[in-house]
């Protein structure tokens, strides 16, 4: 996180992390073709010859909800191909939350998990334990015929710490949700740390609400959120005022 | 730390939306903003965040060359420039009007929602003039009107559309500047990256190496420590068998004679080995002294030739020396030289069958590659070297194996059943010798069998 009290903006960054070819780039693509114009800005991809992403893709976001204050929001995808161990990590350095992009398919399962592993381990590495990092995991794929059932995800969810959403980003389903989530446990967050709203009066309804405004739809907060599955109690479109 | 200061860029540099002048090139932003002033037909000047002007599409115009030439209207349409330039539009671009009655649009360089800079177009009008307008007038009387008229005529919509498209065009190549920008800095990042990488191994790495250097050094160590302990008591066992086969302790029957005589000379080759062993030790840890003075090689060579000459005939092998005369003298040690040449024939005898020949010889050679002759007028003079031969007929050695028969305890036939033994030691003291004499040791393969391991050295100088 950024704030730069002179330019009167608040800057936070978000990392989208997971195997290769999960889907990474899709969820930006399509946050950035369903969010508004004055909100969005060029989507950057450094990819090489063949269309993967090479180093990362930046798509960034603005919200003014406040005379006063703005909120950029960094996007960034990593190269989920091995050889860009150390892209990842730059990537990730500085990273406010990060949405783990799974693929659905069972037959990915084992890429998943060591994908998840190289997280934690380059978080470490960066002095930050999984644990503290506001996180959302996204199946993806989910119009695949070899996904794996979304009841069986959403059991799982429910003994996971994390929220989890399902999508499928090229049919543009759980895009925005996976991200409401994201952003809305990196604000807490940051909150907590900052005093984002108590010190600096951040007004936390009127932010939510400028977002949710800007995406396709326009669909609440606390509804977005309703698509999270989680652990018993946790639901976190409860923990957003109606 | 020195590699931050190799690498400067860290990847936090990627939060930073740098400015104008740092994304586009200066000179083809000037050229831009002049085919675009040369095609709309009005001025354009681009100017930085801190009003530095960036690009200068200005045309000329005959009305403002003759404004400039009346004080008072100069002073009062510099005054306006200024005035002008202060402007930070709120919104994207913002209007404002001359005391020619022209205006100027001042348009807002935004990029990623920040402000980069400001374009200036104008002086331009939007309807033809019908008069001067009198603030003008005052300032600059007589002035015709149709002067007035020469400056351009820009209605509302082509000025929309003329901001519009700098305003695009402007965008593209901020983004591409920027995308270039984030790319070569995520390479520098990645190289960075890679060399703290390899640093560390490099480290680990020197680590280990160490380690073994640290083990070579012990094991050096507990092998001079063992063979001199091993001596003592053999010195004992060579020295009392000795005894008893002179019948010091009296007499002995033919059998216990010949029992004797074994012990004898099983203890002088275990006597040898560990004296060789005490060398390869005092070479490898350097504490074998090797006094190089000025030795002339043929009494070493005929010395080495008169020792082996009774096993080789005993062998049915021809043992020969082939000398030219007046063989300068190399820089060496007698001493450390005759053993190199005694290993070196020994070896030939025992690897040469029956009927073979073995052959001492001994030349002057250049020491340069003959490929490789730069500076050849320079440096012949001084690469003048011996080149010993030792060559004979028997089983060779495949190439794959030349390079390693130096190694200490290396057999070409390692297996337990092989023919010929040896412990393997000897060759590997000829190269520490001779690597101590500053010369080298080769082997080539002989015609039409056989080894030839060539020895060179260095010459005293005259």
């Amino acid at each position: 996180m950024q704030l730069d009290f002179s330019a009167r903006e608040l800057t936070i960054k978000l990392v989208y992390y997971g195997p290769a070819l999960s889907g990474k780039t899709t969820n930006l693509q399509v946050l950035h073709a369903l969010s508004t114009e004055e909100t969005r800005g060029r989507l950057m991809t450094l990819e090489t010859k063949d269309d993967r992403t090479l180093f990362f893709d930046l798509l960034p976001l603005t919200f003014k909800s406040d005379q006063n204050f703005s909120v950029r929001l960094k996007l960034y995808t990593v190269p989920g191909q091995v050889i860009h161990a150390s892209t990842r990590k730059l990537v990730l350095q500085g990273a406010d939350g990060v949405a783990f992009i799974a693929d659905s398919q069972a037959s990915e399962t084992r890429n998943n998990a060591a994908a998840f592993k190289d997280l934690k381990q380059n978080l470490r590495e960066h002095g930050v334990e999984l644990g503290k990092m506001p996180l959302v995991i996204q199946f993806n794929k989910q119009d695949l015929p070899a996904a794996r059932p979304e009841a069986e995800i959403i059991a799982q969810a429910r003994r996971g710490k994390e929220p989890v959403f399902c999508a499928s980003a090229v049919q543009h389903r759980g895009i925005v949700e996976t991200f409401a989530g994201l952003f809305f446990l990196t604000w807490r967050s940051l909150d907590r740390v900052h005093g984002l709203g108590s010190r600096m009066g951040f007004d936390e309804r009127r932010l939510f609400s400028e977002i949710t405004q800007r995406f396709q739809g326009q669909r609440p907060m606390r509804e977005l959120l309703r698509s999270a599955h989680t652990a018993e109690g946790q639901d976190l479109s409860l923990q957003v005022e109606p | 730390m020195s590699q931050d200061r190799l690498f400067p860029v860290e990847p936090a540099d990627l939060e930073e939306t740098p400015r104008l002048e740092h994304l586009v090139d200066r000179k083809g932003l000037a050229e831009l903003v002049g085919s675009l002033a040369q095609m709309s037909g009005v001025s354009i000047r681009l100017f930085n965040t801190e009003g530095t002007l960036l690009a200068d599409g200005s045309l000329d115009s005959p009305l403002l060359r003759r404004l400039e030439g009346v004080p008072a209207a100069r002073a009062a349409l510099s005054r306006e420039i200024v005035q002008i330039k202060r402007i930070d539009p709120a919104g994207r671009a913002e209007r404002c009007s001359s005391l020619t009655g022209a205006f100027y649009q001042v348009i807002a360089v935004d990029y990623d929602h920040r402000r980069m800079g400001r374009a200036i177009v104008g002086p331009f009008l939007e309807h033809p003039p019908s008069q001067v307008p009198p603030g003008l007038a005052a300032l600059a009387p007589d002035l015709p009107l149709d002067l007035l008229a020469s400056l351009p005529l820009l209605p509302p919509e082509r000025v929309a559309s003329l901001e519009a498209h700098l305003r695009s065009s402007l965008d593209l190549i901020l983004f591409a500047g920027h995308k270039s920008l984030l790319t070569s800095q995520m390479h520098l990042a990645s190289i960075s990256a890679n060399y703290r990488e390899l640093q560390d191994r490099n480290a680990r790495l020197q680590q280990a190496y160490d380690r073994l250097r640290e083990l070579d050094r012990l094991k050096s160590n507990f092998l001079a420590t063992v063979s001199h302990e091993l001596r003592t008591p053999l010195t004992s066992i060579i020295g009392y068998s000795e005894m008893l086969t002179e019948g010091i302790a009296g007499s002995l029957t033919e059998e216990q004679h010949e029992f004797i005589q074994t012990i004898h000379e099983k203890g002088e080759q275990l006597l040898q080995l560990i004296k060789n062993l005490l060398d390869l030790t005092k070479l490898e840890s350097g504490t074998l002294s090797v006094q190089r003075a000025p030795t002339p090689i043929e009494p070493v060579l005929r010395q080495v030739v008169s020792t082996f000459l009774p096993a080789a005939r005993k062998k049915g092998v021809v043992l020969e020396l082939i000398l030219p005369p007046d063989l300068p003298p190399v820089l060496g040690d007698g001493e450390r030289l005759r053993q190199v040449f005694l290993n070196l024939t020994e070896n030939a005898l025992k690897f040469t069958p029956v009927s073979g020949l073995i052959r001492l010889s001994a030349t002057l050679v250049s020491a340069e590659d003959p490929e490789d002759d730069d500076g050849f007028a320079l440096l012949a003079p001084s690469a003048e070297q011996l080149e010993v031969r030792v060559a004979d007929s028997g089983i060779g050695i495949p190439e794959a194996e030349r390079s390693k028969v130096f190694d200490a305890f290396y057999q070409v036939d390692s297996s337990s059943t092989r023919e010929v033994g040896g412990t393997g030691l000897g060759l590997s003291i000829v190269k520490r010798i001779v690597d101590a004499h500053e010369g080298s040791v080769c082997i080539e393969a002989n015609q039409p069998r056989g080894a030839v391991f060539v020895v060179r050295l260095p010459l005293a100088s005259p």
